[in-house]
């Protein structure tokens, strides 16, 4: 158990924008070094590392040791699959901490989606993607994850997969598809809210109301242009220390409660051969896990922020994490919703829809400020919070 | 223009069987147990001596979306297509695309029936279109 033997000591990000001068690199290098400096520490203090695994995350620990003379790194760690990396990385880093493997970790996050290709192509113009020389030549698919069995039919992109989830969603609690506008849209327009008060926040100054959210256009059905994340450049970086030295710090650090990843046959985050229902697969079993090693309940949770590749993900987060009763969700964002004084806040920064697409990383500020009274949507008095992705990969932290 | 699929050792046997238009999944010789996509080994008894079970083609619509914003070029003149995850009557699950129904008939538990395109030369891949009365007299 981890249990508040670790704490995040140090947070820092980049502007986030369409297209940062600069490459992944350098938005590495700068968010890292903002972190260091809000934990009060130098690059020649960091020990280890934890980092997405590639092709999510392109900057390497070989590039970042030279560039910022760390002396040595006695612990690196990667993980894979994308947003479900989420609590995984900060799951090795406190582990790390905890077996003495290293003192200080800097978990980071760069993405250069204008210089590294977007995550919405399927093409040249997307990271991985499968393209031809000659653009009337066919395009070979390479097998890879059974991407061969999915693209040549024209399954090639996260909001074109997380629509047949959602659409899923609907058929197994027979959502009408007015019903499923209504809930998505009360989540896109809410975290709106929240990012026009967010100086950081892409959308921080395009006000968006269900006129605006209705008459987008439609992605893949029944995603929107709004139910879905920005595409963008930006880094995120946080700092994992023992609580010791976090308290010798600084006086409010934030004290990880626990932390998750979890992986079983085809419940993967993109997922679609799940052999059983195919909503289940955010298990619910990781999510007592989580709790039950926090040592909290869900009435403890103060705010949440949700992984939100689209705003389908939030709405079943909130079930599978155990705040609303199975099928239930989508009346509850409508209802009672996710806003400034609701019951839950949720992405409080506006998120990946209207803050910024960081795989989470920028969830896991957003909740540091929120537990140091820091945040712009700040909720009152936060003292738990889970930030948490959709096949449970989370992590609960409390100031 | 196509979007093919590339092949390994595992996949070929799918990809050469739809290019007979036949629809298989793969079956453990030792418990009987089918399962898509294709495994080294199969994942309940952990038997290696793996073949390919002929399915009748039948199935249901699980999930769907319609695309209506391409991702990637090939798909540009396609758009709206109907893509959907249909679970065969022998129980595994498929990615496809719906064909033959304009897309807003497509609804959630319709029968399908597996209908073979040759999409490039030499590639055949398994649509689906809505089940006939002729699929289910062809299949008795």
């Amino acid at each position: 158990m981890i249990r508040r033997d670790v704490a995040i000591v140090g947070i820092g990000q980049t502007a986030y924008g369409k297209a940062l001068p600069g490459t992944a690199w350098d938005l590495a290098i700068e968010a890292i070094l903002a972190a260091l400096a809000d934990a009060g520490l130098e690059p020649r203090d960091v020990d280890g590392m934890c980092r997405f695994a590639p092709p999510f995350e392109p900057v390497s620990e070989p590039q970042l040791v030279r560039a910022l003379g760390i002396p040595e790194l006695r612990f690196f760690a990667e993980s894979p699959l994308g947003g479900e990396a989420l609590g995984a990385v900060l799951a090795h880093a406190a582990a790390a901490v905890k077996a003495g493997l290293a003192r200080t970790v800097v978990v980071y996050r760069a993405l250069s989606q204008s210089k590294g290709g977007r995550f919405g192509r399927a093409d040249t113009r997307g990271p991985g993607g499968a393209g031809a020389a000659d653009p009337g030549a066919h395009v070979l698919v390479p097998e890879e994850d059974n991407r061969s069995f999915a693209w040549p039919y024209g399954l090639m992109s996260p909001g074109q997969l997380f629509a047949l989830w959602a659409r899923r969603y609907a058929i197994v609690h027979g959502l009408t598809d007015e019903d499923l506008t209504k809930a998505l849209g009360s989540i896109a327009i809410t975290q709106r809210r929240y990012a026009n008060n967010n100086p950081n926040a892409m959308m921080r100054d395009r006000k968006m109301d269900w006129d605006d959210y209705r008459g987008a256009r439609m992605i893949s059905e029944p995603l929107r242009l709004f139910d879905l994340c920005l595409e963008n450049d930006g880094a995120c970086a946080y700092v994992v220390t023992s609580a010791e030295l976090a308290r010798a710090l600084r006086d409010d650090p934030v004290y990880v409660l626990s932390a998750t990843q979890t992986l079983s046959p085809y419940r993967e985050p993109m997922g679609i051969y799940v052999t059983g229902e195919l909503l289940e697969l955010f298990p619910p079993a990781t999510a007592e896990r989580l709790f039950a090693e926090a040592g909290v309940g869900r009435g403890d949770i103060d705010v949440a922020e949700f992984y939100d590749a689209t705003s389908y993900m939030p709405l079943r987060s909130l079930e599978s994490y155990g705040f609303v009763p199975d099928g239930l969700a989508w009346r509850y964002v409508t209802e009672t919703g996710t806003g400034p004084g609701s019951p839950l806040p949720v992405n409080t920064h506006g998120g990946h829809l209207s803050e910024a697409y960081l795989h989470g990383m920028n969830a896991v500020l957003e909740a540091v400020r929120q537990l140091r009274g820091t945040a712009v949507n700040q909720v009152a008095n936060a003292e738990i919070a889970l930030v948490g992705a959709p096949a449970g990969s989370a992590t609960i932290l409390a100031r | 223009m196509a979007v093919v699929p590339g092949m390994t050792e595992l996949t070929a046997p799918y990809w050469e069987a739809a290019q007979e238009k036949r629809l298989v999944v793969q079956e453990c010789q030792s418990c009987g147990q089918v399962w898509h996509p294709p495994l080294p080994r199969c994942p309940h008894c952990h038997a290696a001596d793996l073949g390919w079970r002929q399915v009748r083609g039948d199935g249901t619509v699980y999930t769907y979306t319609i695309v209506r914003h391409p991702t990637h070029y090939a798909f540009a003149d396609a758009i709206p297509y109907i893509l959907a995850v249909v679970e065969l009557a022998e129980g595994p699950r498929l990615v496809t695309a719906i064909t033959g129904v304009p897309p807003e008939a497509v609804r959630a538990g319709q029968p399908v029936h597996v209908a073979f395109r040759e999409v490039a030369d030499g590639v055949t891949l398994p649509y689906f279109e809505p089940a006939t009365r002729r699929d289910t007299e062809d299949v008795g």
